[in-house]
C-alpha cells in the first residue's frame, strides 16, 4: 500500500511517499494561493515556482491563526500536490498520514475526516499534531543512550508556538502551552517597522519574509546590542540589504563589504531591527500581547507536570519549526531557562538540523514502522462509525464524548435563570456529574 | 522594488481623536494592531485572490466561483463525481476562525478538559519594557495624546510630522526606565 505523509503547516506543506526519492527529500510546497500582479496570473500552491514576479504578492492562506478555515483553497493546494504535476498518487488505493494543528477544533477534525474519505476517498488514515510524531524521530538520538522518557517540544512555526510535554510519547495535553507569536506575526511586525522607516514595503510580504530569514538573529542581550545600534562608530550589527532589482530578476542580498554599491541598487539599512523582532518570541510584551514569551511559556507547561520528573523535562527540550532557526535562538533560551530552572537543574536543548522538515521526517519514521497498519482508521471503520470512529482510535487530543452535551449544560442554565440563587451552583455541578465520563481515556497505543 | 521612486514614508494610520486617551482606548488600539499582524495582505482582503477574472478584475453580479473547481489538477484514480453534502458545505461557506471557535462549543467542555481557549500561555511576569515607537530604543518619553513611548526630541519629530500634522506636541516625562 502506498503511504503519503503530509505535514501540513501554515506556511509549507510537506509531503512524501514512503519509500519513493520524495520520502527522503519531501516537496516543500507554500501552502497559499498566491496572485502575482506582475505575472498577472494566480499560482496554486506547487506552481508558485513559475512565479517570475515577487512583487505585491496577493496571498490567500488557508490557514487562520494555525487552523484551516479556507477548505475551497485548502482543497486547490491538495489537489495539486496529489496530482501528477507533483506526486501522482491515486488516494483511492493509499493510506494517508496528516498533521493537525495542536488542540484541532472538534468541528474542523470532522471537516478534515470528511476531505480525507468522502473527498478523495484514502483506503485509511492516521491525522495526529507533529510533536507527537517527534518520538519516533532522530532529534533525541544520543549514541549509545536510551530515547529520554519525557521530552519537551517548543514548535514555534508560522501561525504560533507551542510548548509540548510528552511522556512515553503520549502528549500530556494538560501541560501543553501555547502564545500567538509565529513566522506570519513577525514577517508583518518587520514590514510594518521598515515601511515606517525607510521604504514602503508593506505589500512585499514574500521580499521581506527573505529578509527575515537571512538577515534578523536572536539576541544574547538586548539592552547591549540595542546600545550598540545607538552609536554610529563601531556598529557592529547594522546591514545593509540589497533590494531584489525586478527589472533585471536579480534576487535580494545582504551587501558585503568589497561588493561595488550602485547608485541604482535600492538598500535597506537594517539595525535594532534584525534583533528586535525575533525578540518578540521571547517577549510578547514588547508589541502588547498579554501571553509570556517562550522562557515563561516552558517555565509554565513543567510548572503543571508532576514534581519528581519535572526534572527530566528541563533537561530533554527539544526545538522544531521555521522560528528556531534564528541564529542564536537555542543559546539564548538556555541562557533564560537556566534562570527560571530550579538550582542545581541541567537545562539541555537540542536543536533540530532541519527544523522545518523535523515533523515531516518523524511522521515518516512512524508510518514505516510494521505496527503502522493498526494504528491507522480505515475507510469502513469511517463509513461505519463516521468522525466518533475517528476519535476513538487516535492518541492525540479529542473533545471528549459526546459532543453535543455543552449545548444542553447552556440550555440548562438558561432554564435556571428564573431562580437565580440556584444559578450559581448549577454550572458548577453539572460539569462534575460529566467528568467521569469525559476523562479522554484512550487505549495505550505506544509500545516502545 | 516596483517602481517606488524616492523615499516613501508609510505613515501609520492617524490616531486623529487622541487627547486624553483611556486605558481602554490604548487596549482596544493594541487588540486592532495585532489584528493587523495576522493579516495575509495588508492592502485587500485575502478572500479574493484566485477569484478574480483573467483580466484582473473581480467577479461581480455570480455566485463565487470555487478556486478548487477552476483550478482541476488531474489526480489518478480519483473520478470526477460530485463531492458529498460535508465537503460541499465546507467548500462554499467559508467561516472564519472565530466563527469556527465559536461553534466548536469548546467553551462549554468541562473545566477538566483541556482546550485551544485553556492552553493559552500566562501573562508575563516581567513589568513591560517601553520601546520607542519610532526607532525602536527604549521609549524613555510616552506622549500625552497618543500613549505612545518615544526616546528623544528627533523621534518626537518624527512622531509629530506623521501623526500630528501640527498639533503642539506635549510630552509627559513618565520617565519609566534607567
Amino acid at each position: 500500500m502506498v503511504v503519503l505523509v503530509l505535514d501540513n503547516g501554515g506556511s509549507t506543506v510537506k509531503a512524501g511517499i514512503l519509500g519513493q526519492p520524495s520520502s527522503e527529500n519531501p516537496r516543500i510546497i507554500p501552502n497559499a494561493v498566491v496572485r502575482s500582479k506582475g505575472d498577472k496570473a494566480t499560482y496554486v500552491g506547487h506552481e508558485m515556482e513559475r512565479c517570475k514576479d515577487y512583487s505585491s504578492l496577493g496571498y490567500r492562506i488557508p490557514i487562520e491563526k494555525g487552523y484551516i478555515v479556507d477548505w475551497d483553497a485548502q482543497k486547490a493546494i491538495w489537489d495539486g500536490i496529489l496530482s501528477e504535476d507533483v506526486l501522482n498518487v491515486n488516494p483511492t488505493e493509499s493510506t494517508v498520514v496528516l498533521t493537525e494543528p495542536y488542540f484541532n477544533l472538534p468541528n474542523i477534525q470532522e471537516v478534515y475526516d470528511q476531505f480525507i474519505f468522502e473527498e478523495y476517498e484514502f483506503q485509511a488514515y492516521y491525522r495526529a499534531t507533529p510533536a507527537s510524531f517527534i518520538p519516533h524521530g532522530e532529534l533525541f538520538d544520543r549514541p549509545g543512550l536510551p530515547a529520554p522518557e519525557c521530552i519537551l517540544i517548543v514548535d514555534s512555526g508560522f501561525s504560533f508556538t507551542h510548548v509540548v510535554p510528552l511522556i512515553e510519547g503520549k502528549v500530556v495535553w494538560d501541560a501543553v502551552k501555547r502564545f500567538d507569536v509565529g513566522g506570519k506575526l513577525l514577517t508583518n511586525q518587520f514590514k510594518e517597522l521598515v515601511s515606517f522607516r525607510q521604504w514602503n514595503m508593506m505589500d512585499e510580504t514574500h521580499i521581506m519574509n527573505h529578509v527575515k530569514e537571512v538577515c534578523c538573529f536572536v539576541s544574547q542581550d538586548f539592552k547591549n546590542d540595542l546600545e550598540i545600534c545607538r552609536g554610529t562608530p563601531n556598529n557592529t550589527i547594522v546591514q545593509e540589504y540589497v533590494l531584489p532589482d525586478l527589472t533585471k530578476s536579480k534576487a535580494g542580498k545582504i551587501r558585503q563589504p568589497d561588493d561595488i554599491p550602485l547608485e541604482t541598487d535600492q538598500v535597506l539599512t537594517l539595525r535594532n531591527e534584525r534583533f528586535s523582532i525575533p525578540e518578540i518570541i521571547f517577549r510578547p510584551d514588547d508589541i502588547g500581547i498579554e501571553q509570556s514569551g517562550l522562557p515563561g511559556a516552558i517555565a509554565a507547561s513543567i510548572a503543571l507536570l508532576p514534581d519528581d520528573i519535572q526534572g527530566m523535562f528541563w533537561a530533554n527540550i527539544g526545538l522544531i519549526g521555521g522560528n528556531t532557526k534564528f541564529p542564536g535562538f537555542r543559546t539564548r533560551l538556555i541562557t533564560e531557562l537556566q534562570s527560571l530552572a530550579p538550582v542545581g537543574c541541567e537545562v539541555v536543548a537540542y536543536q533540530s538540523s532541519d527544523s522545518i522538515l523535523e515533523a515531516y521526517r518523524a511522521a515518516v519514521e512512524f508510518a514505516s514502522d510494521p505496527s503502522f497498519s493498526e494504528r491507522v482508521i480505515t475507510r469502513a471503520e469511517y463509513l461505519e462509525g463516521g468522525s466518533v470512529a475517528v476519535r476513538r482510535k487516535f492518541p492525540d487530543w479529542q473533545p471528549p464524548p459526546p459532543l453535543r452535551e455543552p449545548v444542553v449544560a447552556k440550555e440548562k442554565a438558561r432554564e435556571s435563570t428564573k431562580g437565580k440563587g440556584k444559578q450559581r451552583e448549577e454550572p458548577m455541578l453539572a460539569p462534575k456529574t460529566r467528568v467521569r465520563v469525559l476523562d479522554p481515556v484512550h487505549p495505550t497505543t505506544r509500545k516502545r | 522594488m516596483p517602481a517606488k521612486r524616492g523615499r516613501e514614508r508609510y505613515a501609520r494610520q492617524a490616531h486623529n481623536a487622541v487627547v486624553g486617551l483611556t486605558p481602554e482606548v490604548i487596549a482596544k488600539r493594541t487588540k486592532r494592531h495585532l489584528a493587523e499582524l495576522e493579516r495575509s495582505n495588508y492592502s485587500e482582503p485575502s478572500s479574493h485572490v484566485g477569484e478574480e477574472e483573467e483580466d484582473g478584475n473581480y467577479t461581480k453580479g455570480r455566485a463565487r466561483q470555487l478556486i478548487s473547481e477552476k483550478r482541476t489538477f488531474n489526480i489518478p484514480g480519483l473520478k470526477k463525481k460530485k463531492s458529498s453534502m460535508n465537503v460541499r458545505t465546507a467548500l462554499l461557506y467559508r467561516k472564519n476562525f472565530a466563527m469556527l471557535l465559536e461553534e466548536s462549543n469548546i467553551d462549554g467542555f468541562p473545566s477538566t478538559v483541556p482546550t485551544y481557549l485553556t492552553a493559552q500561555a500566562p501573562p508575563s511576569n516581567y513589568p513591560p519594557r517601553l520601546i520607542c515607537s519610532v526607532c525602536g530604543y527604549w521609549g524613555r518619553y510616552k506622549c500625552r495624546r497618543c500613549a505612545l513611548p518615544y526616546c528623544d526630541q528627533n523621534c518626537e519629530g518624527v512622531s509629530s510630522e506623521n501623526q500630528f500634522e501640527g498639533l503642539p506636541l506635549s510630552f509627559d516625562k513618565t520617565n519609566w526606565c534607567l
